[in-house]
């Protein structure tokens, strides 16, 4: 029961990526910007964060082919891109103390990385053709307003689980 | 930092590349069918997506409602205007219904091109980067849903569907910036213009209609449908609108820049049409019995 948790709280998330893009779109189209959500995301980099780098990279990996199998057409650009933000995430990490400041700046860093290696990764492909300009302002900044909230959101419950979870791999 | 590139960090980060090249080399070419796994995934999230967006939409809905309150009383002064065009163009319809059913009647003709087989299906999620335009609805392989066919809203055409698992499927819309998402299409006026459909202008907000001819004048304003050439889509379903043309960037043909008739970002209801044409071998067969 305590193996799935976790997971299952992050499929969560992300499922709801979708549901709250559909639902949220109307209204954000009429301001021009873009908000993604990233949930799944943040509750990785906490995971990297908190417990430790390899189970970032492995969760980073997992939802990174879910939500290329689900989400996109291409397998590989979230594939790497979550798995290397873990990474580098968790890096950082060590030399910081975690607290809330520190972790809501990490996670920021975090999907600010995402967005530009998967920006990066889809101008190659030739997905997108924003402008860089545009994709920094209305694209990066909201988005990485929204997923600071949800960062602060999550962050005392989630680090209590996490803390938790922590004290049981100790165990065994 | 040392930590980060020691020998083995590098060889890993260069082989993951190398693997990372050959996947999306690997799937960017179209594939016909998703395999078991991806159905599976796919269904499942379908599921909870099902589950997740009627609070969703409940919610988004709620604030919408209380921002159209505002210009109730507007819009309604409009639609009472646009009533009675209605009831001309409704006597107008019907006459025309008529004449096409007796002429249609007179030629013993009774399967048309444009016939098509309307499937309602609900929108239950989207993809949330805004690099993929891809909707997911909630009508899979068991309503009888199959890759290709045209998927349209009230408005107008929408895309098409590119996946379909057993109860859930994948659209792609028109906006998707990919570069097998191309359709044929045609300016609406004397004589027919035709062109392609090709990706999405996100700074003017507008579809790009490229491979124009030099020579073919284009108002804005003018209608642009879908040609039903080639058997994927059936014909003049409405596109979008001109609202604005450029020569090509060589000179040789123009592009214009149609604005969406259908909102691309506020779905809910969808409809999947799918083609009914006679197959060419069974009317032979008929003709054989006979």
């Amino acid at each position: 029961m305590k193996k799935i948790f976790l997971p299952f709280l992050i499929y969560l998330a992300f499922i709801s990526e979708s549901s709250l893009m559909q639902a949220l779109l109307p209204q954000e189209n009429n301001m021009e910007w873009q908000f993604i959500p990233r949930f799944s995301m943040v509750m990785i980099l906490f995971i990297a964060m908190y417990l430790n780098s390899t189970y970032g990279l492995v969760y980073g990996l997992g939802f990174g082919l879910l939500t290329d199998l689900l989400y996109t057409d291409i397998i590989g650009v979230y594939l790497f891109s979550m798995a290397a933000t873990a990474y580098i995430t968790s890096v950082f990490s060590r030399y910081l103390f975690g607290n809330l400041i520190v972790t809501l700046l990490l996670s920021i860093v975090g999907v600010s990385i995402l967005e530009f290696f998967v920006y990066g990764l889809n101008s190659l492909i030739g997905i997108s053709n924003q402008m860089i300009d545009m994709f920094l302002y209305k694209r990066l900044l909201p988005t990485l307003i929204l997923n600071g909230f949800f960062a602060i959101l999550i962050y005392y419950p989630y680090v209590k689980q996490l803390n938790l979870l922590k004290d049981t791999l100790k165990e065994n | 930092m040392p930590h980060f590139f020691s020998n083995k960090r590098l060889i890993i980060l260069l082989v993951s590349i190398i693997i990372l090249v050959a996947l999306i080399g690997f799937s960017m070419k179209k594939r016909e069918s998703l395999t078991l796994p991806e159905q599976f995934l796919k269904d499942s999230a379908g599921l909870a997506q099902t589950i997740f967006y009627k609070p969703a939409n409940t919610i988004a809905g709620f604030f919408e409602n209380l921002a159209e309150m505002k210009q109730l009383y507007k819009e309604n002064q409009m639609l009472k205007a646009r009533l009675d065009e209605y009831a001309k163009l409704y006597v107008q319809y019907e006459e025309v219904k008529k004449t096409n059913q007796t002429l249609k009647a007179q030629l013993d003709k009774e399967e048309d091109l444009t016939d098509f087989k309307v499937r309602e299906a609900t929108v239950i999620g989207r993809s949330p980067d805004q690099w993929n335009q891809f909707i997911y609805i909630n009508k899979g392989e068991k309503d009888g849903i199959k890759p290709k066919m045209a998927v349209i809203s009230p408005q107008g055409f929408i895309g098409k569907v590119t996946n379909v698992s057993l109860f859930q499927s994948t659209v792609q819309l028109i906006s998707d910036n990919d570069r097998t998402n191309r359709f044929s299409a045609i300016v609406q006026g004397e004589r027919n213009i035709f062109g392609t459909i090709e990706g999405y202008d996100p700074k003017r907000q507008a579809l790009l209609f490229k491979k124009i001819p030099v020579d073919a004048k284009i108002k804005k304003g003018q209608k642009v449908i879908t040609s039903g050439l080639g058997d994927v889509f059936p014909p003049n379903l409405l596109i979008g609108e001109v609202i604005d043309i450029e020569p090509d960037e060589v000179g040789l043909t123009q592009t214009a820049y149609l604005k969406p008739s259908a909102d691309l970002y506020d779905l809910d209801h969808v409809m999947v049409l799918e083609r009914e044409m006679p197959a060419v071998d069974e009317s032979l067969k008929e003709k054989e019995e006979e």
